[in-house]
């Protein structure tokens, strides 16, 4: 299989303080990839490291980063540009503001499309609306004469996915693309990504910290804890078998319907570390249920055979 | 859009009214008679009472105030005391000097404040944005009648390249018009430059933090579609008001400027009616200033509406 995204040992400081730290992943082609942590865990910089989107101030390093087939760490700026421009779709978190508030959505939907693919706005707008009628819009020639705000939130979410898919591109990085919307919009905005990626063979990241979506969504993920990832593998195989205690714990703490009245939704006690992400024991130490005296001193890394389960943890 | 319009118009028609009314008694009830002002102390009491009749002022206030009114429907202010002119014919005289100076003045500011605040924005902390900030601060600080001074000496009497003062008419010499207003206009933009390169500069810091451009940064977009479509497009609201409060502030006159250079322009001519009590000319000449400034706040509030379309459904109630 082809990878789409290959990362390996990426690092992110915010001067002396480590944020990311030892992190790889590998998304193949036509997965959607469900990256998952709690807020703070490095998940957004992850992804915005693949895209070259890291703020000002922030150093990274890594030993590969290799995005839609570019070797992201040679390119020169100008490179790095062209091609994330050309080949990457990203669909932010909240879009009151990522669609500009004062440009009408036919005015701002096709500007990466007539740059990169050399065509007229005409031509741009064709597609759009095309590609607007695809996520749902009945009457896509109206939402191109709307400005952002007058549209819902569900609706400026489509309208981001849409924009996002203009210039065909081999990924899409969904960061967080379900909150701020209730849970009819955001089943179908979900589904609209699983439609996406089956239809068009394109790999999805997709950055949540709801693990029950990730779980029905993705094929595979990665689980994040205080800028590391922990465990990572297919879908399946980490939910039918979870390795990491932090894993498990997440996954027996997604609510469910068999709640009892007045009991309280459970959590994990703690809070995930700031600072001291490059301790060499375990990051999850001071959480964790099954901590163990060597776990202050290392932490064993498992990947079985087939290279499709990994974990770091000193338990077997 | 014409609802808001007719609306601000509406209320536009309110305020002149006030300030109509304000004018007019607080000018009358100053101390002072205008008709002993006009004969000079050796008149007889008799020949000033008489001017005094003549003139209407020994009617009631309101039914002066009435005819005042009335009389400005028909843009006939009455006749001023100094220069013994109808007080249109003098206003009209010196809208092109005030004008002019303003208009250009405005003009090189936008340009210059525009140009360095984007760039310094854009590469903060950089020589050019060190250099924007000295403007900024050379601006506020330098009073415009040293600045002035400084000007009339070094170009007008040392080089000799331009005039040192008096205003030409655009129609009598296109060169010498240029030459008459370019000092006084450089004088006044020195002036405004510094605030509104401090507005521009610290919108545009707001608008590139801004979610949307991340999403400009990753569509990969040339850097002038960057920085201008998406970031200036987001950060233009607030200069924009900043523009016409000063340009409204230039176009009422600048006193000092045009008393420094000897242009007869409106400012110069409030001086004067202020200094003779020319109670008259000064009444028309508040009511004029302060139409320009509802004027141009108008056409200010009308643009913004149209650059950052959420107010206008703001005001027809739709948010």
């Amino acid at each position: 299989m082809n990878e789409t995204v290959v990362l390996k040992d990426l690092q992110i400081n915010a001067g002396d303080n480590i944020l990311v730290n030892k992190t790889s992943i590998v998304i193949e082609e036509g997965e959607i990839f469900g990256l998952v942590g709690e807020s703070g865990s490095g998940k957004t910089l992850t992804a915005k490291a693949i895209i070259n989107l890291l703020p000002k101030g922030l150093s990274y390093s890594a030993d590969e980063i290799i995005t839609a087939g570019k070797n992201m760490l040679t390119a020169s700026a100008e490179e790095k540009k062209e091609h994330i421009g050309k080949n990457i779709g990203y669909i932010p978190q909240n879009t009151v503001f990522y669609l500009h508030p004062m440009i009408k959505i036919k005015n701002q939907i096709g500007d990466g499309y007539v740059y990169h693919m050399h065509k007229t706005k005409k031509e741009a707008l064709e597609k759009a609306e095309a590609l607007l009628y695809k996520v749902g819009f009945k009457y896509p020639k109206i939402v191109l004469n709307y400005y952002p705000w007058q549209l819902s939130g569900g609706m400026r979410q489509r309208c981001n996915i849409a924009m996002a898919l203009m210039n065909d591109p081999k990924l899409i990085i969904a960061d967080e693309p379900t909150t701020a919307l209730d849970s009819t919009v955001q089943r179908q905005v979900m589904d609209l990504f699983r439609t996406i990626n089956e239809e068009m063979k394109l790999s999805i990241l997709l950055i949540s910290h709801n693990l029950g979506l990730v779980k029905h969504y993705s094929h595979s993920l990665a689980v994040m804890y205080a800028g590391q990832i922990v465990e990572s593998g297919y879908t399946n195989t980490v939910f039918s078998n979870p390795k990491h205690p932090y894993t498990r714990l997440l996954i027996e703490i997604i609510p469910s319907f068999k709640i009892k009245k007045d009991e309280r939704l459970a959590e994990i006690p703690g809070l995930a570390a700031e600072n001291g992400r490059d301790i060499k024991g375990c990051v999850f130490f001071k959480r964790c249920p099954k901590a163990m005296d060597i776990c202050k001193e290392m932490v064993a890394e498992h990947i079985d055979d087939k290279h499709d389960h990994y974990y770091r943890c000193n338990l077997k | 859009m014409l609802s808001y319009i007719l609306d601000r118009l509406k209320s536009s028609i309110v305020v002149l009214f006030v300030v109509s009314v304000i004018t007019f008694f607080v000018l009358m009830i100053i101390p002072g008679n205008p008709a002993q002002l006009i004969l000079g102390t050796d008149a007889t009491p008799e020949a000033i009472q008489e001017l005094h009749a003549a003139m209407g002022l020994d009617r009631p206030l309101y039914q002066q105030y009435l005819s005042w009114l009335l009389d400005l429907f028909t843009l006939d202010m009455g006749s001023s005391y100094v220069y013994g002119e109808s007080v249109t014919a003098l206003i009209a005289r010196s809208i092109p000097v005030t004008f002019s100076i303003s208009i250009f003045a405005m003009v090189m500011a936008v340009f210059i404040a525009f140009l360095f605040g984007i760039i310094s924005a854009i590469k903060k902390n950089s020589i050019a944005d060190y250099f924007s900030r000295s403007i900024m601060q050379l601006g506020a600080a330098i009073p415009s009648f040293w600045i002035g001074m400084v000007f009339i000496v070094y170009f007008g009497i040392k080089l000799r390249i331009l005039p040192v003062s008096g205003f030409v008419p655009i129609e009598q010499s296109f060169a010498g018009f240029i030459k008459s207003i370019l000092l006084p206009s450089v004088v006044l933009a020195i002036g405004e430059v510094g605030t509104l390169l401090r507005i521009i500069r610290s919108s545009m810091l707001d608008s590139l933090k801004q979610d949307y451009m991340d999403m400009a940064r990753v569509k990969g977009l040339s850097t002038g579609k960057t920085y201008i479509k998406y970031a200036l497009r987001g950060a233009l609201t607030a200069p924009l008001t900043i523009i016409g409060m000063q340009f409204a502030k230039l176009a009422g006159g600048t006193v000092v400027v045009e008393t420094i250079f000897a242009l007869p322009g409106l400012g110069r001519m409030v001086l004067t009616a202020v200094e003779h009590r020319d109670i008259v000319l000064l009444q028309g000449l508040v009511m004029f200033i302060t139409s320009t400034v509802i004027i141009i706040t108008l056409i200010v509030d009308i643009s913004v509406m149209y650059l950052n379309p959420r107010i206008k459904s703001f005001q027809q109630g739709e948010l």
